[in-house]
């Protein structure tokens, strides 16, 4: 039940990271730094004022809005593949931040978040929050990136010179793109606070981008059901080899082969994800272009 | 005739290396001005210049009277500027209509406001532009093609998406990179009836061309630039018959 939660809270971070990796080609791997931002907003909130929950988890999205717009309208201005190296500078920067303060918890983290739910019907409760919440997250960014919105988004995937060329903001869609995308996170961050009501530095720390970008790879870039599957099948799998009841020298190890087997065999057998539409055949649309200039010339 | 177009005193390099040394150049509503010289003259360099891709080191550069070389990129083509490519640059993953719908100077569905509080007006803009595009495909001969994906097209007919994309920006200004390299027979024909109709519609054109009898055919004047400067200005008759650059041109 628990793995559940987890499940449906990794859907909606790998959901918002496709927006901003796969969907807008931006290249970033500070996502876990907006979980992180929303997790202990909303949990400094919960501790120290008498907001309510959903008050908590907004005001941590919109902290990790704000971090965000920063982060995008500082890196952006330099250029697209400078954003690469910013992100990473702030996902490390703002952590070890995170990790030194006093008021964050420091390395032991932040304890004693207050449970708004209790009793036995406390997990299924969580359960069917999160859920909605991954349902409504895969519905607004399917929304977003269907008709000339998601068509502008595309265009400037493709070519961003043309389409800055042709009239179109391509730093503004990219900021705003960004933002919506890190606000999804801090809204996770901030589920996942109230759940387990306990945030440790090291649950967001920079390999947490390496875990959301497997699933989102997996499951398939730039579609909309990917990183739904992805999220899905990397934490139920590692559950599921647990009823082998094998020991835990083995069992460690044993997770980790899996994990970097499927990427492996993704890659390979299908480099567009499971969702996406025929992994190779995307390949021949690209090279298309090239034999075709050959025949021109 | 209207003046469109004025560079005074335009300049830039990228290092030691000049690509625009003091330009200056005018061109007038109606007219084709064809740019002609070796490789690396100058000649992109110039329409980079001009529609935005690179700001000038010095100089001014006014769209019909109002200076527009403060401007970034994507101003500048809501302004009026439109410009093709040497290599076309057509967003490959879409239909041939959906690179010409991104291309109006005004596009509701770039904005998250819009998309979020005002998806009528979107929809009313986006009908619109699809007439459009179709009347502008009808006019090549391309309008059965408008929901092929435009890397599905031989090579003379993404050419002209290209030039159709570019002609949904309805600007005083049309600036054609190339447009004539590795076109040829029907295409060839289309590229240049669009051209011509372009320019009597009371648009400037600019086009940067290495086939010669395009020019030819096409222009009413012709600017011939060298190592980042103009050397002559005057009919293409002139200039090819002027010893001087012919010998510079093809090395003969």
């Amino acid at each position: 039940m628990s793995v559940a939660v987890m499940i449906a809270i990794f859907i909606i971070l790998a959901s918002s990271y496709n927006l901003v990796i796969g969907y807008g080609g931006l290249a970033t791997v500070a996502h876990p730094i907006f979980f992180a931002l929303g997790a202990y907003t909303a949990g400094l909130l919960a501790i120290h004022t008498g907001l309510s929950a959903p008050l908590c988890i907004a005001a941590g999205a919109i902290v990790a809005i704000a971090a965000s717009i920063l982060l995008a309208a500082s890196a952006l201005r330099v250029s697209g593949d400078y954003l690469l190296i910013a992100s990473l500078g702030f996902q490390l920067g703002l952590l070890q931040m995170i990790r030194n303060f006093e008021w964050t918890g420091g390395p032991g983290g932040l304890t004693d978040i207050p449970s708004t739910i209790t009793g036995a019907a406390r997990t299924p409760a969580y359960l069917a929050i999160c859920g909605a919440v991954a349902a409504a997250t895969v519905a607004l960014i399917a929304w977003i990136v269907r008709g000339p919105y998601g068509r502008a988004i595309t265009a400037m995937r493709d070519e961003e010179l043309a389409f800055t060329a042709l009239g179109r903001n391509a730093m503004n869609l990219k900021i705003v793109l960004f933002a919506i995308g890190c606000g999804i996170a801090g809204i996770a961050g901030g589920l996942y606070a109230f759940y387990y009501q306990y945030l440790s530095p090291e649950q967001f720390d920079v390999l947490q981008s390496a875990t959301i970008l497997t699933m989102v790879v997996l499951g398939g870039m730039g579609t909309t059901w990917g990183p739904v599957v992805g999220a899905a099948l990397l934490l139920a799998i590692p559950q599921a080899i647990t009823f082998l009841d094998l020991p835990p020298a083995i069992m460690a190890p044993a997770q980790g082969i899996i994990f970097t087997g499927l990427v492996l065999v993704f890659l390979f057998l299908r480099p567009s994800g499971l969702i996406g539409t025929s992994g190779r055949g995307a390949m021949p649309a690209a090279l298309g272009v090239h034999d075709h200039s050959g025949e021109g010339t | 005739m209207t003046e469109i177009l004025r560079l005074t005193g335009v300049c830039k390099a990228f290092g030691g290396i000049v690509v625009a040394d003091d330009i200056n150049l005018s061109i007038d509503a109606g007219e084709i001005l064809g740019l002609i010289g070796p490789n690396g003259a100058g000649k992109t360099s110039l329409f980079n210049l001009i529609s935005g891709v690179v700001r000038p080191d010095a100089g001014r550069i006014m769209l019909q009277g109002a200076p527009i070389d403060g401007m970034p990129l994507y101003r500048r083509a809501r302004h009026g500027i439109a410009r093709t490519w040497q290599n076309m640059l057509l967003f490959t993953s879409m239909s041939v209509m959906e690179n010409l719908l991104i291309a109006p100077r005004d596009y509701p569905g770039e904005s998250a406001l819009l998309l979020a509080f005002g998806r009528t007006a979107i929809w009313r803009a986006e009908a619109e532009m699809r007439a459009r595009g179709m009347a502008i495909l009808a006019r090549m001969d391309l309008a059965q093609a408008a929901d092929t994906m435009v890397t599905d097209l031989p090579f003379g007919h993404q050419k002209l998406v290209g030039l159709a994309r570019t002609l949904m920006n309805d600007g005083a200004l049309l600036l054609l990179d190339e447009p004539m390299a590795g076109v040829e027979g029907a295409a060839y024909e289309t590229m240049q009836r669009i051209v011509r109709e372009e320019a009597a519609s009371g648009r400037a054109v600019c086009v940067v061309e290495h086939n010669v009898s395009f020019i030819k055919d096409l222009c009413t004047r012709a600017v011939f630039m060298a190592q980042g400067r103009i050397l002559q200005t005057g009919s293409v008759h002139e200039l090819l018959a002027s010893e001087a650059l012919t010998e510079l041109y093809f090395g003969v």
